[in-house]
């Protein structure tokens, strides 16, 4: 009696056989130094990190299954947020340990080969970029900015933070009783406006102060409206400063945080990152 | 004292003051940010945004936060104990 073994749709969800999971990548000649004293873990347990070289370039890697990081079994793991944080921490782990001794280009989480030669191919094709980029971010480092707002502070002290209000102010000040009340009745119903002018004014300022002190910016889209103890998230930046200028960076930034407390702003670093945001070529 | 200006060191051994700023700026650099190299496999920029407005909800949750951040002291080995590992 024979018995034939369906081919059930798990088999081929899930293959078998290994694949390639790309972390950063990084000049050869330090990728193989840094190795000699420590090696992160990786991704998954029971991996190991490997150097895929192809000339100047390393891509840093590691043996992962299929049947874990294959496309779809990949995809039904990523709708489980705890399985993808830790595998997010593990990725960044990997990159900050290279990416604290040389320069590396971070990649997003989830690129993966299906074999080594696929990897040395994209060393090869992509030469040109990933030297640029590595060049762009040698001695540099990422440092997150981000503005928060306490409205009520912000509020209670906008006449005197407004230009426009003091001005207003002063005149009430100046008029006679009648005209006065009517000239304050009117700054109260600007206070709002006056608020959101004088929150973009200083992210403004904030971007233009902190732009002459590094290498590159971006500004980051807010994607969830964050409403912390500091107030509300108002922007978010991404600064490329030169390691050796971190100090001047962060003395501007503790300057225009003083200058702005009475505005209810608030001013956070954070980092040093890899430069995820500036991986680009 | 209530300062108007905080720096937070995430890329230390350093454990930071806030670990949940740590963990969600680590996984908005992981997850959204870092060059896109088309490997064989891709994740669509659709799906990411799903996963990462989740894990904002996910994050607030202490305990799931310190099991991640657990992953974050993990040691590196130094390469000569890697040696005396059981091979594969």
């Amino acid at each position: 009696m024979s018995e034939s073994v369906p081919i059930t749709s798990e088999q081929n969800k899930y293959p078998s056989g290994d694949g390639y999971y790309v972390y950063c990548i990084a000049e050869t000649i330090s990728a193989e130094e840094i190795v000699v004293d420590s090696i992160p873990a990786a991704i998954e347990e029971g991996a190991d990190l490997e150097l895929i070289t192809r000339d100047k370039l390393t891509a840093i890697a590691s043996r992962v299954p299929m049947s874990i990081f294959g496309e779809e079994a990949l995809a039904e793991r990523l709708s489980n947020a705890a399985w993808t944080a830790i595998r997010a921490m593990r990725h960044e782990q990997v990159v900050e340990h290279f990416a604290k001794q040389t320069s590396v280009v971070p990649l997003r989480f989830g690129t993966i080969y299906l074999d080594r030669s696929g990897v040395e191919q994209m060393l090869s094709d992509q030469k040109e970029q990933l030297t640029a980029i590595i060049v762009k971010l040698q001695g540099r480092e990422e440092w997150g900015v981000n503005v928060y707002c306490d409205r009520d502070a912000l509020l209670e002290n906008i006449t005197s933070v407004s230009a426009r209000l003091r001005e207003m102010a002063a005149a009430a000040k100046q008029a006679s009783p009648g005209e006065s009340y009517l000239r304050q009745k009117k700054i109260d119903a600007l206070r709002a406006d006056e608020a959101k002018v004088e929150i973009e004014r200083a992210i403004g300022e904030i971007e233009r102060k902190l732009t002459a002190r590094s290498d590159g910016v971006t500004k980051l889209r807010i994607l969830t409206v964050e409403t912390t103890e500091h107030g509300d998230l108002k922007a978010k930046f991404a600064f490329l400063v030169l390691k050796v200028e971190f100090e001047h960076f962060r003395f501007a930034a503790e300057e225009l945080a003083r200058q702005m407390e009475t505005a209810g702003i608030r001013i956070e670093l954070t980092g040093p990152w890899p430069a995820y945001n500036f991986a680009a070529p | 004292m209530d300062s108007s200006f905080e720096q937070v060191i995430v890329g230390s051994d350093e454990f930071p003051g806030d670990a949940e700023l740590s963990l969600l700026e680590t996984l908005d650099h992981v997850l959204n940010r870092g060059l896109v190299i088309a490997g064989e496999i891709t994740i669509s920029v659709a799906d990411v945004d799903l996963i990462f407005v989740g894990l904002n909800v996910l994050v607030s949750s202490v305990e799931t936060a310190h099991e991640v951040l657990r992953e974050r002291q993990q040691q590196s080995l130094p390469t000569s104990e890697l040696a005396e590992r059981p091979g594969d």
